[in-house]
């Protein structure tokens, strides 16, 4: 007998058993295609975003090679720039910074972001486009801005408005409709401003000490050195300086796409792996129907291994299938993703057949689709051929000794589904350690979740027996059917539960992490900032605060200085990765005569207010964060450079803050006298009544016109939007986890379609309306839907605690409207997704059921 | 034997089911009377329309052309809802494979036709009866606990339950062996007996038919014999 079944016999059995149930592999197939279509969307649109950000690189960046810097170029900088230029390299700067803007119609001044270029030069590469159309030196001339379309908006502006815009009034020549190099920008906070260099002069805005970036712009032409020499030369001029070129991908914007590709690849993956549960599911009542089948296949001569190889292909072939339409699905993912984060990134990267990703996302899917399904094939090594002498047993679980007996295997076949995890997660996120830490939370996430699952449904049915006669016997009957054989209830919650968990813990943090830290700050703690104070101004704002804030204002000296070395050890040399190179570039310092309040000296002394820096030598402290990450104790011998200015001060203490107040919560403490004759600028905060925040920004703006007042809510409005927007996209992509269990249920229910048919038919006969049966059913999808929306929304809350508590050390508030909405969201979906598969049921004519087995 | 208006009355019963090829006529006109309180045995050869015929007059699903009367309601055009309120006022069944629900327990199943009806006295008759077909110690088991006689014994229980006028029963020993199918025989006529239906049976068994008081032969959907006996 095994010499006449060849592959091909089992290919035609394993497709003619596949079209026979084709309504239920459709589910599957669909199941598969979902997972495999997010996986293959998000990575084919990230590989899309890096081509594209390659190929247009000297267009997003507006030139061959940028240098950004926070302070003003040193004469030695401009003088090395000077020479490149002699050498044929064009070069062009632009200032980035933030500022008041207001009209003379509504007086309230809006913060909006400026960029001051030079309109005969920029940009180097693309094309700045203005709406209504004209040419860049044309439109910015020394007294005329353009805009982005929200302050437009926000101002109800039109083109020839007059504004007004630090010291000076600006004419609204024209709105901003492409800005090639947005994305290399910083400080994009608030409507875009753009501007002439000449237009920044005559609006004051940059004095010395200012923070604002500068963008230096080179064009490297053929005939000059080459760009890897002009690189070199700038580095050694501009140290702290980013210095990226067309050749590379931004780093900051390759960065964060490297992590949320990653990210969402492993949210993917959790579809996936739903999808892949529904197949093992489908696959399982497949192989319960199919036990006469394979048993009379033993009777007549097959082989154990030759039946798993049928079943083992149509695995196959329902994972190819589902892989397939999940590349399509893939393409409408990846084509939806560019409107998802328009907000930040307006422009469309197109869509690029990546093979790469595709050919990924089809093996990925196939080989999770083969893992799980592993248990059911390895269940047809135990199917006896007895069996079909015995039929009536059919659905009779084995005990559970028996069960344990079969332990062995199942615990290899676990083994192995977590292997090939593990492999699938090394694989997409090129970590083993992400790969560990994947499988590993796999393991423990579904096995809670299965417990969780089995105690809810042991609990359902212990209560409903408990008050049986009570309920009324529709819902009596529902319940009964969650119990079904063949209807794998924990699995279901299992699956459907995965996807709420996950969507919902997401909608959790993104609405609470920014409340929750709102509403935790301490109550004295600012919520108004003045910046870019001169020391001329100081004194008037610190008047005009005491009158719109009361109380004692605080008013900090700030000055901007860098680290060289410590006891003369270069401070690059000390710093190799990480956050911890934020010591390497400007950091705000300060001075003070005595120690802040809320502030303890853990380590040296603080000085006497009477220390003379002059004759002792300067003195700092730093604080604790500071001091840990720089590894210095009092006593150290810092080097720092402030303007063009370079002195050495000795690190007197180390301390920690306790303090909300801004000025006792720089890391960098001077003595006074310490930094004596440097550029100067003031910072201010206050603590205010939100409502009388917009009378403090008038008043402001208008005695000391260059000075921006900035609304701790209006950033936190900001910051909200980024977090919105980041939530988005991560629910878009786990709203297919949802939406794969949904199917799997459908799957389900289309697998126990016999026996629900019969039982149809066997209520009708015993007298049972539609509508009664209708009832039977609905009850039980809604049960189920609501059970596994229940597990999610527990899970979810718990994660998010835990979250909010490790991440953000805030506590985590309940409010019950989103659980209820998820729970009664799953359960419609569960409904919806029953009675998808098994509306045909209900109109089924008694007889014809009956016939079959009559 | 009530000499009453007839509880079933059937005249120019048809029955065809269209295939894409072709029209198979399963019965091709049928006339039939039977009084109430009547034990009618239907026999003939396999495909001769019997199961049909008694599906038909059960509302299982509506003939092609004539009418049924069941107990002076003419059921032959009703909607499927109303049929299935018929069914479960004026019919017990019993089937060959005993058709009980899985996932319903025996004391369960037994109570079902009274909760469709809307009624929640049951318990007391359904507990009586499993008791009478010899189960009172299994009511809590699932079907799947149950051996092929015990099932079909919960079945009888199920269709007297409403104490229905009619009992349809379609070959209810089929699936047994003689010794269960002897007993779930007399117990059939046992509860028939003292429940006062009509009963309707449908069997290839001469010896089953014996007990009836009247046998009707089907051929090829027409009906070849009609025999009052004692």
């Amino acid at each position: 007998m095994a010499d006449v079944f060849t592959w091909n016999s089992a290919r035609k059995i394993a497709w003619r058993e596949a079209r026979a149930a084709s309504t239920r592999f459709l589910f599957v197939v669909a199941a598969v295609a979902l997972g495999v279509g997010a996986l293959t969307g998000v990575r084919g649109f990230s590989q899309s975003f890096r081509t594209m950000l390659l190929r247009d690189a000297r267009k997003l960046m507006a030139a061959d090679l940028t240098v950004r810097v926070f302070e003003l170029p040193t004469p030695e900088q401009n003088s090395v720039m000077a020479s490149l230029e002699q050498a044929g390299v064009a070069r062009t700067a632009i200032t980035e910074t933030v500022s008041m803007l207001s009209t003379r119609a509504s007086g309230n001044p809006v913060l909006v972001s400026i960029k001051a270029v030079d309109p005969a030069v920029y940009p180097f590469y693309g094309e700045l486009k203005l709406a209504p159309p004209a040419p860049l030196p044309q439109a910015l001339q020394a007294d005329a801005v353009a805009a982005s379309d929200d302050l437009f908006v926000r101002l109800d502006l039109k083109v020839g408005d007059r504004v007004k815009l630090g010291a000076s009034e600006f004419r609204i020549a024209a709105a901003v409709a492409v800005e090639p190099d947005r994305m290399a920008g910083s400080l994009n906070v608030g409507p875009r401003v753009l501007m002439s260099r000449q237009g920044l002069e005559r609006a004051e805005l940059i004095v010395e000490g200012s923070r604002a970036a500068q963008r230096f712009l080179f064009r490297v032409p053929a005939e000059a050195p080459g760009i890897e020499q002009v690189r070199k030369k700038l580095k050694e001029a501009f140290p702290e300086g980013q210095i990226v070129d067309y050749r590379e991908t931004h780093p900051l914007i390759t960065r964060g796409l490297d992590r949320a590709t990653r990210f969402l690849s492993l949210v993917s993956l959790i579809a996936l792996v739903v999808g892949a549960l529904g197949v093992a599911m489908a696959m399982h009542s497949h192989l319960q129907q199919k036990m006469d089948s394979i048993a009379v296949m033993k009777c007549v001569g097959a082989r154990s291994g030759q039946i798993m190889g049928i079943y083992t292909l149509q695995t196959l072939m329902l994972g190819l299938l589902g892989g397939v339409a999940g590349i399509i699905v893939g393409l409408g993912v990846e084509r939806a993703f560019p409107s998802l984060i328009a907000r930040y990134f307006h422009f469309d990267p197109g869509i690029h057949w990546d093979t790469g990703s595709a050919v990924q996302g089809l093996a990925i899917g196939l080989l999770t689709t083969l893992l799980f399904t592993l248990p059911p094939l390895m269940g047809i090594r135990r199917v006896r051929p007895s069996l079909i002498l015995r039929r009536d047993m059919e659905d009779a679980r084995p005990a559970w000794r028996e069960r344990l007996r079969h332990g062995k295997a199942s615990i290899s076949v676990a083994g192995l589904i977590l292997g090939g995890m593990l492999g699938i997660v090394w694989w997409l996120s090129d970590s083993l350690q992400t790969g560990l830490y994947f499988a590993g939370g796999f393991l423990a996430s579904v096995l809670i979740l299965l417990v969780i699952a089995a105690g809810m449904l042991a609990g359902l049915r212990r209560l409903t027996r408990r008050v049986q006669q009570a309920l009324p016997a529709t819902v009596r009957h529902g319940i009964a059917n969650i119990y079904r054989p063949g209807n794998q209830a924990s699995a279901l919650l299992v699956a459907l539960g995965v996807g709420v968990m996950f969507t919902l813990t997401i909608y959790l943090l993104q609405t609470s992490v920014l409340a929750q830290l709102a509403a935790s700050a301490p109550p004295d703690m600012p919520n108004v900032f003045l910046i870019n104070i001169t020391p001329k101004e100081r004194d008037g704002i610190a008047n005009l605060l005491k009158q719109h804030a009361g109380g004692d204002p605080e008013v900090v000296p700030v000055i901007a200085a860098r680290i060289v070395s410590i006891d003369g050890k270069s401070v690059e040399d000390l710093l190799p990765k990480g956050l911890n190179r934020r010591f390497l570039r400007t950091r705000s310092v300060t001075w003070r005569a005595r120690l802040p309040a809320q502030t303890e000296v853990i380590e040296g002394a603080f000085w006497q207010p009477d220390h003379q820096a002059a004759r002792k030598g300067a003195l700092f402290c730093a604080s604790e964060e500071a001091a840990r990450v720089l590894v210095a104790r009092p006593g150290a011998r810092f080097e720092w450079v402030a303007g063009n200015k370079r002195f050495h001060a000795r690190l007197a203490c180390i301390y920690r803050s306790e303090a909300v107040r801004m000025g006792s919560n720089l890391e960098f403490l001077f003595n006074p006298g310490a930094l004596e004759g440097l550029p100067t600028l003031h910072y201010a905060a206050a603590r205010m009544k939100p409502s009388a925040v917009a009378r403090l920004q008038r008043a402001v703006f208008e005695r000391f016109p260059t000075v921006t007042v900035i609304n701790a809510a209006d950033v936190l409005a900001i910051v909200q939007e980024v977090v919105d927007q980041i939530a988005l996209v991560v629910r878009f992509i786990s709203f297919f986890a949802i939406l794969a269990g949904a199917i799997i249920l459908a799957s389900s229910v289309a697998g126990t379609r016999f026996r629900r048919i019969r039982e149809v038919v066997i209520l009708k006969t015993l007298g049972a309306t539609r509508g009664r049966i209708a009832g039977i059913f609905s009850i039980e999808f809604l049960i189920l839907g609501g059970a596994a929306g229940i597990l999610g929304s527990v899970l979810a809350t718990v994660f998010s605690l835990l979250v909010l508590k490790r991440l953000f050390q805030v506590d985590y508030r309940f409010d019950p409207w989103p659980h209820l909405v998820s729970i009664a969201a799953t359960a419609a979906v569960a409904n919806a997704a029953g009675w998808l598969a098994s509306h045909r049921i209900l109109a089924q004519k008694p007889l014809e059921a009956l016939r079959e087995s009559l | 034997m009530s000499n009453g208006p007839p509880i079933i009355q059937v005249s120019g019963l048809k029955k065809s089911i269209t295939n894409a090829a072709r029209t198979v006529k399963i019965l091709q006109g049928i006339d039939l009377s039977i009084p109430r309180g009547q034990f009618v045995a239907i026999m003939g050869p396999s495909g001769s329309g019997k199961s049909t015929l008694l599906g038909l007059l059960a509302g299982l699903d509506s003939p092609t052309e004539g009418s049924i009367l069941l107990d002076g309601e003419e059921i032959s055009g009703l909607a499927e809802d109303q049929l299935a309120v018929v069914r479960g006022r004026k019919i017990g069944f019993v089937f060959q494979s005993y058709h009980l629900i899985s996932t319903l327990t025996a004391l369960e199943n037994v109570l079902l036709p009274l909760e469709l009806a809307g009624e929640s006295n049951g318990m007391r008759r359904a507990l009586e009866l499993l008791d009478r077909v010899g189960l009172a110690g299994r009511s809590d088991h699932y079907p799947i606990q149950l051996s092929g006689g015990e099932q079909q014994r919960v079945a009888l229980a199920r269709a007297f339950m409403v104490r229905p006028p009619i009992l349809m029963a379609d070959e209810p020993t089929g699936n047994l062996d003689s010794a269960n199918g002897q007993h779930v025989l007399e117990l059939l006529l046992e509860l028939n007996r003292t429940e006062g239906a009509t009963l309707l049976l449908v069997t290839h068994d001469a010896t089953l038919a014996g007990h009836a008081d009247r046998i009707v032969r089907l051929r090829d959907g027409l009906i070849v014999g009609d025999d009052l006996r004692g």
